[in-house]
C-alpha cells in the first residue's frame, strides 16, 4: 500500500518550512513573505459542492483567522514586522477537482468511508510568491479537505493579528499518504470519556491527517454504547446511565468523524473482555468475576464470553451485526486478544458443550469467529481482529482480514508470513498508558507492564516496513498509537495523547523518506512538532510542551 | 519538628471503604449513623469577635463545596441502596465555630505565614449522630480552616441530600509535619495566574500549606522585581508571561486565605541565564555553547558570584523581590553550580585571583551577602542541599535545607544540624519517566527515570535512618514539579492526585498503609474533578467502585 514518488523526491528542494505536519511527500517553499488579504476567500470551484467540504471551508476560514499563532522564533510576531508592510497579499484559493472528477462528486465523508484500499487522499497546492491566488487541485473532496488541512499550517498571526506566511512559494506538486490507515485508538470502558472528549480528539486527528479513530468502545469494565436491540447490555452495564454513548450520539460521532476525512473503525472485543456482558446476559458469560481474577484475565474482572454456546454465539453474531450495520465504515473489529484458557477450563458449561460438540476449545474459538465474521461480510464488512487470533490460535481468517499487532513490533512479520493485512497498533512504541507505574491495587513498587513510557521520540523512529520482504510490504495499511484508559479519563486525554500520537501521524503520511530523499529525523522533526503542538493549543486541544519555551524558540540549541 | 501526636492506626484500619477523608485525621472515631444536611444547614462561630473576613469567605466556600460537589460515594450504586436510610436520617442543621484560645484573633492569613514552629493548624471536630448541632473547635483560625476542610470531605450526593452513612464523628487533628508543600517551575514555561489558583484551592484541600514557587531560572524572567523590572521586560517569554507586583499581592493573599504560605525562589548563583538579556555584565558564560559544558540544561549562565558589583546587585533584588511576598521564608536556591563556566569566565578568574579566593570562597562570601541582606529584612534563607553538602558554604542553623538529589543525603544535612525539607528526586519529583526532552537525544529517557507513583511517594518515611533528636529537624516535606515537559496543558493531571500523597504522609506521618489508602485517594480524586480540577483516574471506574477488587491476588 505504500507509494513511492521517486520523481517527486527529485525535484523537491530541502525544506525550511517548519511548520508542515505531517511532512508532505513532495514540497518546495521559498521565504517570501505573503500577507493573507482582508478579502481573502476561498473559492469551491466544483459543481453542486457537497455540504461538508463547504462546511471545511468555513471552518478553514475560522482557522485561519482564529489560530492567532505566531512564529515560534525569538521575538514571536514583531520579527515579520518591517518586512511584512510591503508584503503581496493572497486574495483567493481556489478548490479544484481533477476533470475527470468533476461528474461523480462525493462528500468528503463518503470518500473517508470507503474501503481502505479505495481513499484517495493526494492533492496538490501552490501558494505563488506573488501573492494573487492560490490552489488545491485533488481527486477526491478528501484530498482537497487534506489540501485544505495543509493551507491553514501555513499562517501565522502578525503583530497585530492578521496571517500571513513567510515561506512563499509553497508548491507541493503531489501530496499523498504512503499508508492508507493513520490512526488513533481509545478505549472508552476503563473510564468514560464524553462525546464531546472525543469529538476534540477527532479533531486533532484531522490536524494531523489521521484518517481512522479506532473505537475500542466496550470492555469488561463498562458496557457504555447503547445498540438498538440490546439496550440491556448498556442499562446494566454502563457505569452510569450518563456514561452512554446513545445511538444518536455514535451516529454524532462517525458523522463529525466522516466529515473530517475519518473512518471510525469500532471494537467490540470477543470472546475475552466481556465479563461486563454479565451484568445483563450471566448465560453467555464464563468465569464471571471469578477470583483471584488473575487465575482468569489479565486484568480484573474476569469474564469471557461462552464460546462453545450456540445460543452465545448467535447472541454475539446479533449483537456485532446490530451495531455494525449503523456504521458507515467497512471495516469492524472483533477483538480476539488475551483468551484466558483457565477460565473456559473452570467453566462447567463451556466443557460440556465442548465435550458434545466434540470440538476442542481452538475448534469452538473457530467456529464462533467464523459465525461473526461471516455476518459482518454479509453486511459488507471487513473484520479485523487483535494479533492472538492470527498467530496463537487456530482460526481460519479470510484473506481480507486485518491483523493489530499489539504484543510486539517484532510479530509483524509472522503475520505477513500468513499473507495477512497489518495495523502497526506495538506496545513497544505506541502504547500511550505506558510508564506511569502500576494500576493494580496493593502492589506499590510494581512499574506498568509496558514500561517504559514510549515517547514521542521512540514512536518516530518506528519503521513500518522492518523485517518485511519487498513483497510483504502492500500487507502493511498503516498504524496507530494507542490509549488504554485504565489510569485515563477526560482530565488527561489531550495531555497524554498530543503532541505524541502526532508522531505516527507523519511515519505513516510522510513515509520513510522527507521531500529531500532522506530518512525521517527526530531532529529536524522537533521544531515542527513544536509548531502543530502550538497550534493545537491555540484551537483548545491540550497538546503538552516538549520542552521549555526557551527551546521552543531555538531551533537546535536545547539539542545534545 | 514531628508533632508527638499518637497516631489512632487502628481506628484508621477499620474504616469502611467509602470513608473519604485526606489526609486522615490523626485520631478520628466514626460510627455507623445516616445523617444528612438540613435543607437550611448553616455554619455559624460564637465567642469570635470581630470574625476575621477570611474566615467568613472559607465559611462560604465549605457551603458552596457541599452544596456544589455533589459526589456520589464511590460504591457499585453509587449509594442508590442508602436512599431509605438517608430519607429517614436526622438532619444536622448547623456547624459551631469556636476559639479555645481567648487572645486577639488573627486571621487565617496572618495565621498562614507565621514562622513554621509558631503554626498552629490542629482543630477538634464533632458531627453528633442524632442531629444534634455539630461542634469545630481550633486555637487558631488557621486550625478552625482545616476543620472546615476536613468537614466540607464528610459528605456524599444522593437524591439532592448531602449525607454521610458514619456518624457520629470525633476528629481531634493536628499535623504531623510543619512544612507541608508543592513546588511549581514557572520559568521553563509559564502558568497564568488562573493556574496557580487552581492549584493553590486543590493544595488547600488536602491541607498542603507551604507554596514553593520556582519563580524565574535560565529560560525566563516572568516576576517583575521593583526596581529590576528590566529583568522581566527583557526576560519574560513576552509581556503576557509575566507576574505583575499586582499579580504577586492577589496570589499572596488568596494563598493565605487558604491556609497557605508562598516561599518564593530566586535560584543564585548559577540557573540565571535569563538575566544575561538586561544585566549581560552579570553573567558569565551566557549562551555558551555547547551547552553541557557550562550548566545542566541549556541556556548555560550563572551570576558572577566573584563580583562585588553582582553581589550586591543580586541582594538588592532578592531584598526587592522579597518585598513581594509575606513569608518569612525566601529561598535563594543554589543548586547546580557549574564550575567550569566561572574557569572560562576570565572576569570572574581575574576577580577571584585578585581577592585570593577560590569559587567556594566566593561563593560563602555571596551566600553570606545575600543572606545577611534577606535576615535583615526578617527573612530566613532557604537553599538546596548543594549549599550544605557541595560547597560547604557557612549557613545559618535557621536555613532550611532542600534535599533534592536523593533522599541519601538527609543523613549528611541532619548530621551537621540543619533542619530538611524533603524534596527527593527519587519520590517526589513529578516530571520524571516521560522521556527525555533534550533535542537530538531520540531514545533517551529522563534523568531521573523512571516516574515516580504515588504509591512510590506514599511509602515514603520521612524518619528514616535518623536519631530522636535528628527527626526534630525534619520539617517536613514536599511535590515538586520541574516543567521542561509541562505547561498548563497538563498541570492538573500530572500534579494531581499524586501530591496529595505527600500532602498525608506529612500531615498523618509516617507509616500510612498503601492498600487502604488507595479508596481514599479515589475519593479525593473525584471530589477534585467535582470542583473543577483534573486529577487523573488511577484505575478503571470499575475498580474505584469496588475497592480491593482490583488489587494483587484480590
Amino acid at each position: 500500500m505504500k507509494t513511492d514518488n521517486l520523481l517527486l523526491v527529485l525535484f523537491a528542494v530541502y525544506p525550511v518550512v517548519r511548520a508542515l505536519w505531517p511532512m508532505p511527500r513532495s514540497l518546495q517553499t521559498g521565504t517570501t513573505l505573503v500577507k493573507l488579504s482582508p478579502s481573502f476567500s476561498i473559492e469551491v470551484d466544483v459543481a453542486h459542492p457537497p455540504q461538508d467540504l463547504l462546511d471545511a471551508v468555513s471552518r478553514t476560514n475560522q482557522h485561519l483567522k482564529g489560530d492567532m499563532l505566531q512564529r515560534l522564533i525569538v521575538g514571536r510576531a514583531s520579527s515579520d514586522t518591517a518586512a511584512l508592510v510591503h508584503a503581496p497579499s493572497l486574495t483567493k484559493l481556489s478548490l479544484t477537482l481533477a476533470p475527470a472528477e468533476v461528474t461523480s462528486v462525493k462528500s468528503i465523508m463518503a470518500e473517508a468511508t470507503k474501503d481502505i484500499a479505495s481513499r484517495r487522499e493526494g492533492y496538490s497546492l501552490t501558494l505563488p510568491a506573488s501573492g494573487g491566488a492560490a490552489s488545491i487541485v485533488a481527486n477526491s473532496t478528501l484530498g482537497l479537505f487534506r489540501g485544505l488541512t495543509t493551507f491553514e499550517q501555513l499562517w501565522y498571526a502578525d503583530s497585530a493579528g492578521d496571517p500571513y506566511t513567510y515561506q512563499a512559494p509553497v508548491i507541493i506538486a503531489d501530496d499523498s499518504p504512503a499508508y492508507p490507515y493513520r490512526g488513533f485508538m481509545l478505549d472508552t470502558a476503563r473510564n468514560f470519556f464524553s462525546v464531546s472528549d472525543i469529538k476534540r480528539t477527532l479533531d486533532a486527528m484531522s490536524m494531523v491527517k489521521m484518517s481512522q479513530f479506532h473505537w475500542h468502545v466496550v470492555d469488561s469494565q463498562s458496557f457504555p454504547l447503547s445498540i438498538p436491540d440490546f439496550p440491556e447490555l448498556s442499562q446494566n452495564g454502563a457505569y452510569s446511565s450518563s456514561e452512554v454513548y446513545s445511538s444518536s450520539d455514535v451516529q454524532d460521532i462517525v458523522t463529525y468523524a466522516g466529515t473530517r476525512g475519518i473512518d471510525v473503525l469500532m471494537e467490540i472485543d470477543t470472546p475475552g473482555h466481556t465479563a461486563i456482558i454479565s451484568t445483563s446476559h450471566p448465560e453467555h458469560v464464563a468465569c464471571a468475576q471469578a477470583t483471584p481474577w488473575e487465575n482468569f484475565a489479565n486484568e480484573p474482572p474476569a469474564g469471557q464470553l461462552r464460546l462453545a454456546s450456540a445460543a452465545t454465539t448467535n447472541f454475539t453474531t446479533s449483537l456485532i451485526t446490530s451495531i455494525a450495520k449503523t456504521l458507515p465504515s467497512t471495516l469492524f473489529s472483533t477483538g480476539g486478544d488475551e483468551l484466558n484458557v483457565n477460565c473456559y477450563t473452570q467453566d462447567a458449561q463451556t466443557q460440556a458443550e465442548l465435550d458434545e460438540s466434540g470440538k476442542t476449545l481452538e475448534e469452538a474459538l473457530n467456529t464462533f469467529t467464523q459465525s461473526s465474521h461471516d455476518a459482518l461480510k454479509a453486511l459488507g464488512k471487513t473484520p479485523v481482529v487483535w494479533e492472538e487470533m492470527a498467530l496463537d490460535h487456530n482460526v481460519t481468517l479470510s484473506n481480507s482480514t486485518v491483523i493489530m499487532v499489539w504484543i510486539s513490533s517484532q510479530d509483524a512479520a509472522a503475520v505477513a508470513a500468513k499473507n495477512l493485512r497489518i495495523v502497526h497498533s506495538p506496545s513497544d512504541y505506541f502504547y500511550l498508558d505506558c510508564g506511569a507505574g502500576e494500576w493494580i491495587g496493593n502492589d506499590p513498587a510494581a512499574n506498568s507492564w509496558c514500561d517504559p513510557f514510549k515517547s514521542w521520540q521512540k514512536a518516530y523512529t518506528f519503521d513500518p516496513l522492518a523485517n518485511l520482504t519487498e513483497a510483504q510490504t502492500s500487507l502493511v495499511l498503516g498504524g496507530q498509537q494507542l490509549l488504554w484508559a485504565e489510569q485515563s479519563g477526560p482530565e488527561n486525554l489531550d495531555s497524554i495523547a498530543w503532541p505524541r500520537a502526532a508522531a505516527s501521524a507523519e511515519v505513516f503520511w510522510t513515509g520513510a523518506t522527507l521531500p529531500d530523499g532522506t530518512p525521517l529525523n527526530g531532529t529536524t522533526a522537533l521544531p515542527r512538532l513544536h509548531d502543530v503542538r502550538f497550534r493545537m493549543v491555540q484551537r483548545g486541544i491540550n497538546a503538552i510542551a516538549l520542552q521549555p519555551q526557551w527551546c521552543a524558540l531555538r531551533d537546535g540549541q536545547c539539542n545534545m | 519538628m514531628l508533632s508527638k501526636v499518637p497516631i489512632a492506626l487502628a481506628v484508621l484500619l477499620s474504616i469502611s471503604p467509602s470513608f473519604a477523608l485526606w489526609p486522615a485525621p490523626r485520631q478520628i472515631t466514626t460510627g455507623s449513623t445516616a445523617l444528612k444536611l438540613s435543607p437550611g444547614f448553616k455554619i455559624t462561630t460564637t465567642g469570635i469577635k470581630n470574625v476575621p473576613s477570611d474566615l467568613t469567605d472559607a465559611i462560604t466556600r465549605t457551603l458552596n463545596f457541599i452544596a456544589n460537589d455533589q459526589l456520589q460515594a464511590l460504591v457499585v450504586d453509587r449509594g442508590a441502596s442508602s436512599a431509605g436510610v438517608v430519607k429517614t436520617a436526622k438532619s444536622l442543621s448547623s456547624l459551631t465555630l469556636s476559639l479555645k484560645s481567648t487572645g486577639t484573633v488573627k486571621s487565617i492569613s496572618e495565621e498562614a505565614i507565621l514562622p513554621l514552629e509558631s503554626r498552629v493548624e490542629g482543630y477538634t471536630l464533632v458531627i453528633p449522630a442524632d442531629g444534634s448541632a455539630a461542634t469545630l473547635q481550633a486555637n487558631s483560625t488557621l486550625g478552625l480552616f482545616r476543620g472546615l476542610t476536613t468537614f466540607g470531605q464528610v459528605w456524599y450526593e444522593l437524591n439532592g441530600n448531602a449525607y454521610t452513612l458514619q456518624a457520629p464523628f470525633h476528629i481531634v487533628d493536628s499535623p504531623a509535619f510543619p512544612y507541608r508543600g508543592f513546588m511549581l517551575d514557572t520559568a521553563r514555561n509559564f502558568f497564568p495566574i488562573s493556574d496557580i489558583k487552581r492549584t493553590l484551592d486543590a493544595m488547600s484541600w488536602v491541607k498542603i500549606n507551604t507554596f514553593h514557587w520556582h519563580v524565574v531560572d535560565s529560560q525566563s524572567f516572568p516576576l517583575v522585581v521593583p526596581g529590576f523590572t528590566e529583568l522581566s521586560a527583557k526576560g519574560a517569554y513576552n509581556a503576557q508571561s509575566t507576574y505583575s507586583p499586582a499579580d504577586v499581592k492577589d496570589l499572596v493573599a488568596y494563598a493565605a486565605a487558604r491556609g497557605i504560605d508562598v516561599i518564593a525562589e530566586i535560584d543564585t548563583p548559577g540557573h540565571t541565564a535569563a538575566i544575561a538579556q538586561s544585566h549581560p555584565e552579570h553573567i558569565a558564560c551566557p549562551d555558551a555553547t555547547p551547552w553541557s559544558q557550562f550548566a545542566n540544561e541549556p541556556p548555560a549562565g550563572q551570576l558572577r558570584l566573584a563580583n562585588p558589583a553582582t553581589v550586591n546587585f543580586t541582594s538588592n533584588l532578592l531584598v526587592s523581590a522579597a518585598s513581594l511576598f509575606q513569608s518569612s521564608y525566601f529561598s535563594t536556591g543554589g543548586d547546580e553550580i557549574n564550575a567550569n563556566c566561572y574557569t572560562s569566565d576570565a572576569q570572574t578568574q581575574a576577580e577571584l585571583s585578585a581577592q585570593g579566593t577560590t569559587v567556594d570562597g566566593a561563593l560563602n562570601t555571596f551566600a553570606q551577602h545575600i543572606h545577611g541582606a534577606l535576615r535583615s529584612v526578617g527573612k530566613t534563607a532557604v537553599v538546596w542541599e548543594e549549599m550544605l553538602l557541595a560547597h560547604s558554604v557557612d549557613l545559618d542553623k535557621s536555613t532550611l535545607v532542600m534535599v533534592w538529589i536523593s533522599s541519601d543525603d538527609v543523613a549528611a544535612v541532619v548530621q551537621q544540624g540543619y533542619k530538611v525539607i524533603h524534596t527527593s528526586s527519587d519520590v517526589f519529583y513529578l516530571d520524571c519517566g516521560a522521556g527525555g526532552w533534550v533535542g537530538q537525544n531520540v531514545l533517551g529517557n529522563s534523568w531521573c527515570d523512571p516516574f515516580k507513583t504515588w504509591q512510590i511517594s506514599y511509602a515514603f518515611d520521612p524518619l528514616a535512618n535518623l536519631t530522636t533528636d535528628q527527626q526534630d529537624l525534619i520539617v517536613g516535606g514536599q511535590h515538586l514539579l520541574w516543567t521542561e515537559q509541562s505547561g498548563p496543558a497538563n498541570l492538573d493531571s500530572i500534579v494531581w492526585p499524586r501530591a496529595a500523597s505527600s500532602a498525608e504522609v506529612f500531615w498523618s506521618g509516617p507509616g500510612g498503609n498503601g492498600d487502604t489508602a488507595l479508596p481514599r485517594l479515589h475519593d479525593i480524586s473525584y471530589r477534585f474533578r467535582q470542583r473543577g480540577v483534573n486529577a487523573i483516574s488511577l484505575q478503571p471506574e470499575w475498580c474505584a467502585l469496588r475497592p480491593g477488587a482490583c488489587d494483587l491476588n484480590a
